[in-house]
């Protein structure tokens, strides 16, 4: 009886919960990895996400806004368990996240059932967007970025390219999106293999790939894996341009790599050091809530996903409802973002403008070519 | 419920009760707890109470090589993915339902299984545990490198949800009849072989496996049964939880699942099966009744699995202590000359 005394009292406490609000405030939910092996990114999202919330309430909207955050910890059970808990709540009229994509894919059955629209800031697999009519997605997909960053080698005279990448969904679409287009542009991949995240000896890897002897490198990874490979590169004295993607793109890998950092480029569509007010007003904002750090890639585009999901809840009102945010999601058009101008396509993708950067001295600088 | 109690009976007067226990707890599983579900009528509870039951077969699987047989076993959530792949492959590639897909995870699982169990059953203690930590990696990175097969990272979206026969059993209240009734039917199962002659022999080896060699017990065929035995339930577990979420990656049947699962029968208490069950249930329901307390809810999980730990050594109902058990199987590997009673356990294989 132990048993059933301690499911009702689990169900009194879940339903206490769900209490009645004011007419005019509209709910969200995000759910994003707060504990656990991802929590560095779910953390600064909810601080992104504050920060846009903050704005948006002190404007003198009509209406208010609650965003509810639930911890997923990465892992899909409590993804799709936070999936229907927001399912649930009627007052919810739009989700955000989750971070990977894997987590993102097993809520989004849930939310593509009961019609709940769902952006997410990296969700980054190639189905995502396909599951339903309700996911979409902020983040510039390898589609889009790989061809990119195959133009800009070949415009180098860089011809033949060794390809690594994480063993993850986005990791294979960094290496299916850029070698399908290196080839179309009479490049040649010499070199391909995949690593689990975490690795901490890159060496063998490394040793493997020069032996291909590549023009370039061209590298799929976040800024933790990114900075170790950097720096055992370097350690090994190899010489061979490195290229990687947006994903990269954050202050730490530089803190992390030191000098090793040093001449890697990569592509990014968000530069704290844009003068634009509105780039300068968020990197202004989260210096504030963060000792002094400059945001990164991530944190950006989540504080432009809560952006446009707001400005979506804005466009669906009077009294939104799920299908009228989804609507207004769909519409969203050169939404003008710290990422740049954000527009969806018909199929719910995110089209980005890319930024050309490379390390010089210790930071990210852009470069025209 | 409990026909045998040999070894170290446990807290709770089963066997007097006859069929009383069974019954309530029959009650409560098809008739209470879904009137109370549907009276809420609210996704979030269904799901929870399905997520659980799931957890509960899985922890019940365990319990026959971990409890019973008293074997360390890190590898569980690999069979848990084979079971779930073989759905999610099946459902995908070939279009099958539910129906087929079931029997057919549970089978797929104890033949990979037995496969790994051949070159590895003869290990003991700390050597068993490290060949499972090491089949179960081995399996995970399978599901994760071989991306031509199973999508890798990518994943699978299964299509096709719970069904009989082709009839959908999709509704919320089908969904949960469904997870429970294959649940229930497997954990009778799995009660019949741990409260047996069967069982009692499995006990054996997790008391004195030499004592047992000697006595005429088949140690090596029987580490072998229920090992099989168990990833078999795991497969099924794989193959409900393939369909109820509609989407599987590697990263649901990685290391630390196996790590949960073990957790949830050492917390329940070693060799009982309503301990293993009351264990899955705590550890699936109170992280998500905890939510309210934002990031310290991990904490306080933690807490509650340390305090357990310590204060009941035996778990909530356990047959054998834990820490007992691990000294045991820890011990043996740097203790090679023995002394008195314990000779000669730091041989690693048998």
């Amino acid at each position: 009886m132990k048993l059933r005394l301690l499911t009702l009292t689990t169900l009194a406490v879940a339903g206490i919960a769900g209490s009645a609000f004011a007419a005019d405030t509209v709910k969200l939910g995000y759910q994003l990895p707060l504990t656990g092996d991802t929590a560095q990114y779910g953390q600064d999202f909810r601080k992104a996400a504050e920060i846009a919330l903050t704005e948006f309430n002190a404007a003198g909207k009509p209406f208010k806004v609650e965003i509810v955050f639930e911890d997923s910890r990465s892992d899909a059970k409590e993804g799709t368990n936070i999936a229907r808990k927001f399912v649930d709540d009627k007052e919810i009229v739009g989700v955000l996240g989750d971070f990977t994509s894997g987590v993102s894919m097993a809520a989004a059955q849930v939310y593509k059932e009961a019609g709940m629209p769902q952006l997410s800031q990296t969700a980054s697999h190639p189905d995502y967007t396909k599951i339903s009519k309700y996911q979409f997605r902020n983040i510039a997909t390898q589609a889009q970025e790989g061809p990119y960053n195959a133009k800009w080698m070949a415009s180098k005279g860089l011809k033949t390219v060794a390809v690594i990448a994480e063993q993850t969904d986005w990791g294979q679409s960094v290496v299916s999106g850029f070698s399908d287009a290196v080839k179309a542009d009479g490049g040649k991949v010499v070199f391909s293999e995949f690593f689990n995240r975490g690795l901490k000896d890159y060496r063998s890897l490394i040793s493997k790939l020069e032996r291909a002897k590549p023009d370039a490198i061209y590298t799929g990874f976040f800024y933790e894996d990114g900075a170790q490979f950097l720096k055992q590169l370097h350690q090994l004295g190899v010489k061979t341009p490195v290229y990687s993607t947006s994903a990269a793109y954050s202050p730490k890998l530089i803190e992390l790599a030191g000098e090793a950092a040093e001449g890697m480029h990569l592509t990014s569509n968000f530069l704290p050091t844009d003068p634009s007010p509105n780039v300068q007003h968020f990197v202004e904002e989260w210096k504030k809530r963060s000792d002094g750090a400059v945001p990164g890639q991530f944190p950006a585009q989540a504080y432009d996903a809560v952006r446009i999901m707001l400005a979506a809840v804005e466009k669906a009102q009077p009294n939104p409802t799920r299908e009228k945010v989804r609507d207004a999601l769909a519409q969203t058009k050169d939404f003008p973002g710290v990422t740049g101008k954000t527009s969806f396509s018909a199929d719910r993708e995110a089209e980005k403008e890319l930024v050309k950067v490379e390390v010089k001295g210790g930071a990210f600088v852009p470069v025209k070519d | 419920m409990n026909a045998f109690e040999t070894v170290a009976p446990a807290g709770h007067a089963g066997r007097r009760r006859g069929w009383l226990v069974p019954a309530l707890i029959l009650l409560l599983v098809f008739a209470a707890l879904p009137a109370l579900l549907a009276g809420f009528d609210r996704g979030y509870f269904y799901q929870i109470a399905n997520l659980a039951l799931i957890f509960v077969l899985l922890s019940a699987s365990m319990h026959l090589v971990t409890g019973v047989a008293g074997l360390l076993h890190l590898g569980h959530a690999a069979f848990y993915g084979v079971g779930a792949y073989t759905a999610a492959l099946l459902t995908s590639k070939l279009g099958l339902g539910f129906t087929v897909t079931l029997p057919l995870s549970g089978l797929v699982a104890a033949l990979v299984a037995f496969l790994v169990a051949l070159p590895t059953m003869r290990l003991v203690s700390i050597y068993f545990a490290v060949a499972t930590l090491a089949i179960g990696q081995m399996l995970y990175l399978v599901m994760l490198n071989w991306v031509d097969f199973t999508k890798g990272p990518n994943g699978i979206i299964v299509t096709r949800g719970f069904e009989l026969f082709g009839f959908s059993l999709s509704g919320r209240i089908a969904t949960y009849y469904t997870v429970a009734a294959v649940v229930t039917l497997s954990v009778v199962a799995i009660s019949r072989l741990s409260h047996s002659y069967y069982g009692n022999a499995l006990r054996s080896i997790r008391e004195d496996d030499q004592c047992a060699d000697a006595m005429g017990v088949r140690t090596v065929r029987l580490k072998m049964e229920a090992f099989t035995l168990s990833a078999f339930f795991a497969g099924v577990a794989g193959s409900l939880w393939a369909h109820m979420t509609g989407y599987i990656s590697p990263g649901d049947f990685k290391f630390s699942e196996s790590i949960l699962i073990l957790a949830m029968v050492v917390v329940g208490g070693l060799g009982s099966l309503p301990g293993a069950i009351i264990g899955a249930l705590l550890l699936i329901l109170l992280p998500e009744g905890l939510r309210g307390l934002g990031d310290f809810r991990n904490i306080m999980v933690g807490l509650v699995m340390f305090l357990s730990i310590l204060l009941l050594p035996k778990g909530l109902l356990g047959e054998v202590s834990a820490l007992r058990l691990v000294r045991r199987q820890l011990g043996a590997a740097w203790r090679h000359t023995g002394d008195g009673e314990r000779k000669g356990e730091g041989i690693g294989w048998r």
